[in-house]
Parts: structure tokens; sequence; C-alpha cells
């Protein structure tokens, strides 16, 4: 929730009752209020230029918005271009008066600095701010009508407004004036942020106005960029799925080809020797040997394709890998992720090498996967102060990497063999993620082991063969 | 029309031993085919009046051949016969007047060239 800094020497804001009340703060002069709002645009920029999902970006720029020692705007809502509607998605702020009042008042005692968390925020307090504004969202979407959403300029908005949008929203949010804060593209119009000062009745000054605007600039980048993260994502799944496919289609035509033409082939002949006259003592001969010759390559072709298939594990090409650069860069992979859901990600390593038998992009596939686990298990779960654990060390004959989370454990079923493939509930997708370890590790010719031996953990770790 | 002449283009010379003995017993000139190169002579040199081909080939496919067939003739009736049951949804293979799944029971391809066989008069 924002911070408020409310000034009491400001005499327009006498009469507002005292938890509502800015706290004393020097005389602003206009260089102090301008190095103020650059210095929160930098904040913000620095945050919206590095966050890959989308709620984060929503959130941090209207945090900045809102945040008494950010823009001070009171409460804060975006809404989205969707088909021909204009649909709120996220808000920030009180609801009324009396909730401002009760929670700046908490702000101020605790002195909370949201600024400080924008790039970090709690997932649970984000997603908290979206289900308590969920109605007052749904209530300011809008269907797009003449030029909505199509302005190119912040504008502070009144309810004599000729536009129907901005009337709409000045009604919804009972709002004395709105800064109408528009987000476009060189494709065309993406959206608008809307910011009033309804408790502190605040004017919207040009500065804010401009600065305001600056921020949501920079938040439609980010949503942008958000979304192309995203199909670019899709997109590589279904390049692999695509890939997958073909192969297996492939294989299917040979599976086809190499063991239906041999047996269609004895089966057809011992039907005509079944069928037709009794053929000459030749003829037979030459019929049983082809069939015999069919159902001997159908036994072969079997074997190989047994064999092919087994010879998959035995293809990988181990070798003396370091493990920790491994790990290492896998877990600084992840660390943007975890960062903008706000997940604690350490990485221990020693700092002597620790080199085992493996596979690296085997090795970095296993790690992917049950870091992957672990950090969505603590989005599911929504662990307080949560945390991922990743490190790598040795003992005498392994070495050893641990990935740790305090997220829930495992499903009941799911923990009495993790890596058997049982589908589970809490932790999505984590059956299937943990046979393919298994598999990968396997094929590396080490072992993967499951246990919550220390309390609140989960734990997975992975042995590898010491070399050298 | 005289005795129907059939011919069979498959890879696998034990299938086109089969495709002999029993499309003979039912009363057919058989001529056989074991590669596409084989084919194309077979089919520049005497008529005939249906062609029974395989698809996956040693050098090829047979969907080329049929290609050629159906541009060069296009009232020769092709059966597809494959081991294979989704070359169906690849669009070259819609060219063909009947596609049967390779089976040791050779019914259906019996089925299939009676009624193409007969839809040519």
């Amino acid at each position: 929730m924002p911070r408020r800094s409310v000034s009491a020497k400001r005499p327009r804001l006498q009469r507002v009752p005292a938890p509502l009340r800015r706290p004393p703060a020097p005389a602003r002069s206009t260089r102090f209020r301008t190095a103020h709002l650059i210095a929160t645009l930098h904040r913000v920029s620095e945050v919206l230029e590095t966050v890959v999902e989308a709620d984060q970006a929503a959130w941090a720029a209207l945090v900045a918005l809102t945040a008494g020692e950010g823009l001070g705007f009171n409460r804060a809502f975006l809404l989205l271009l969707q088909g021909d509607e204009l649909r709120g998605l996220f808000g920030v702020g009180p609801r009324s008066r009396e909730e401002a009042a009760a929670v700046w008042a908490e702000i101020r005692q605790r002195e909370v600095r949201p600024l400080e968390r924008l790039a970090r925020p709690d997932p649970l307090v984000v997603e908290g701010e979206r289900v308590r504004h969920a109605d007052l969202l749904a209530r300011l979407s809008h269907t797009v009508a003449n030029g909505c959403a199509g302005w190119r300029r912040a504008f502070v908005g009144r309810a004599n407004h000729p536009n129907p949008c901005v009337r709409h929203w000045i009604g919804v949010l009972d709002s004395e004036a709105l800064a109408v804060l528009p987000m476009m593209s060189s494709e065309g119009p993406w959206g608008v942020v809307i910011a009033d000062n309804f408790v502190t009745r605040a004017p919207i000054v040009p500065a804010t106005l401009e600065a305001a605007q600056t921020i949501v600039h920079a938040l439609r980048a980010a949503l942008e960029r958000t979304r192309l993260l995203d199909s670019l994502h899709e997109e590589q799944r279904r390049l692999v799925a695509a890939e997958h496919a073909t192969t297996l289609l492939e294989t299917a035509r040979t599976l086809a080809h190499d063991l239906k033409n041999p047996l269609a082939l004895a089966g057809g002949l011992a039907r005509e020797l079944v069928n037709a006259p009794l053929p000459t003592g030749d003829s037979l001969f030459k019929h049983l040997a082809i069939i015999a010759a069919a159902v001997q390559r159908a036994e072969e072709r079997l074997a190989q394709l047994a064999d092919g298939l087994a010879s998959q594990v035995s293809k990988v090409s181990l070798a003396s890998i370091e493990v920790g650069q491994v790990v290492g860069r896998v877990a600084a992979a992840f660390q943007p992720l975890a960062d903008s859901r706000g997940i604690r990600l350490v990485f221990y390593r020693p700092a002597r090498e620790l080199v085992a038998v493996a596979e690296p992009s085997l090795l970095e596939r296993c790690v992917e996967n049950l870091i992957g686990n672990g950090l969505e298990a603590l989005r599911e779960a929504r662990t307080p102060a949560p945390v991922v654990r990743v490190a790598v060390f040795e003992n005498a004959d392994e070495v050893h990497v641990e990935i740790a989370d305090n997220g829930p454990p495992l499903p009941g079923l799911l923990r009495a063999d993790p890596f058997s493939g049982a589908l589970s509930g809490p932790r999505s997708g984590t059956g299937l993620g943990l046979v393919s370890v298994r598999r990968l590790v396997d094929a590396m010719s080490g072992r993967v082991e499951y246990d919550e031996r220390e309390p609140g953990w989960v734990r997975f770790t992975v042995h590898l063969r010491r070399s050298g | 029309m005289s005795t129907p002449c059939v011919l069979f283009v498959d890879d696998e010379e034990g299938l086109l031993e089969l495709y002999t003995s029993a499309f003979g017993r039912e009363g057919y000139r058989v001529r056989t085919a074991a590669s596409l190169d084989a084919a194309r002579t077979a089919l520049a040199g005497e008529a005939v009046d249906l062609v029974v081909l395989d698809i996956r080939l040693t050098e090829g496919s047979g969907l080329a051949l049929l290609r050629e067939i159906k541009a060069a003739t296009p009232r020769l009736p092709v059966v597809l016969s494959t081991a294979y049951a989704r070359y169906q949804d690849e669009f070259s293979s819609w060219l063909a007047d009947a596609y049967v799944v390779k089976s040791s029971d050779l019914a259906e391809l019996k089925r299939a060239v009676r009624r193409c066989l007969g839809t040519t008069g």
C-alpha cells in the first residue's frame, strides 16, 4: 500500500482529518519538487525496464503514481484495451475516505516506503490489491466510444468532460478531477491509466501530470515487452512441440513400414496357403521360406528398435565438467524471474572447482526443471518470505546439487515416489517435470533424491559421480 | 473388357510374390515392379488397366509416381497400398482412386481393385 506524505503546512489541507494529513515536510521549492519528480521517474523507470511480468509492471507504475514519496495521487487504475473495451485490470490505493484514513495511518506508523520495494513487491500484497479493487475495476470498464483511448496527451478530466468514458470514470470514482494518462504506441491505443486525489482533493498540477504521463509511457513499453516475451515463450513452446511431432510422425511411418510390411507379407502368404489349392512342393517350400524370412526380419527390426531406444541413454557423451559453473549459469538465468516474483533465489558454491562426470546440457535442463519447479510452487503457495536455495557441494565420491524451497511439500501420493510420473496438485506440473529430471540424471549415471528433513523445506538433491 | 492387367509397385519382393499369386488366382494379369524406375518402364511398355502403388519405397516416394501417372494418364486408376494409414491425410495422396492399408488379409485390396476397374469400365 502506498505511503502518504502529506504537508501540514499547506493551508488547503488544514480541514482534512488528521489521519489524512501529510506529515510535516520541508518547504518545497520548485527546484526541490523537480528533483524529487526526476528521482521518482528514475527509480520507476529502472524497475520498468527490467520487469518480465505484466502484474509487476502495473504494480510498479501505479505505486509510483500513488506513493507519498512518489507522485502522491490518492489512487490509480490501469485499463487496457481489449477488443472494443477498455477493461479495468489493476488498481492501487484506498477505496473510500474511511479506508484511506485507516490504511495511511498504518503506513505512517509502520514507516512503510513503497518505492523501496518497487522491484521486489510482496506477491501477496499485489494479489490483494487486485482482489480488493476487482469490483471497482469491473465498473470502470467501458466500451470504447467517441475517441476513448485515442488520446495522445495527458489531461485532467472533470464531470462536464465531453468524452463519455471520462464522465463514466468520474461517475464511478465519484471524483472531482481525474488525471487521464493515455497509453499509445505507434500502432495505436493500448489503454489508459486514470488517477485522482479523491481524499486529499489536492489539485493535479501540470508538472505532476507530465511526470505521470512519463511513467505511463514507461509502463506501456514494459507491458509491450512482457507481451513480446510471452509470445516468444509461446512460439518456442510451439516450435519444440512441432519438432517433437515431426519426429514422432517419421518414427510412426518407419515403424509402420518396417514392421507391417513383413507381417502383412507373412500373414498374406499364410492365408494364401490356407485358401489356395495345394501348391506344388516347390511352391509350398518357396512360400514357407518367404514367410520365415519375413517373420525373422520383423523380429530383427523389433530388436533393433528396442536396442535403439535403450541406446539413447548411452549416446549421451559424459565428460568431466565443473558443476558449480553450470548450475550457477542456470541460477543466474532464473534470477530476473525470481526477482519479479519477489522470491529470493540464493546460490551457493564453494570457491574451489567441483568436477563431476556429467553432460552440461542435460545438467542444465535438470537444474532448470528443479529451480522452475520451486519458483512455481512458491508462486502458487504465496509463501511469506519465499526462498529458493541452490547449492553445490561435495563429499568423497560425489558432487551434490541441492535445490530447496520453502514452499509446500509434495502431495502425499507423489511423495512416496516423486519421480514416478504421478501428477500433482499444489505443485502444478511437478510430476512430469520430476520424471524428466530422473531420466536426465539417469542418463548421466547419477541419482536424484527428494527429502523434507529440514522442517519447512522441500529439497531435491542430484548426486553426480566425482571426476578425477 | 479382356483380362485386366494390374501393375503392383512395391519394394518388398515377397509382397510382389504374394500379389502375383493371389491376384493371378483371381484372374488378373499381374505385372510387378520393385522400384520406381521399373514401374516407369512397365508403364511405358504394355498397357495396364490399374496400378497398385506402395508409398514408401526404397529410392523415393510413390506419391511422386502417382502424380506422374495422373499427369500422363488421368483415367488410369491407381490404388495406394501402404503400411501407414495416416498418409491419407497428405494432400498428394488424394489424387489416388483408392487407399488401402496393407494387411495380411488382401480382401480390402481386392475389393478396391474390383471397384476401381468397375468404375472405369
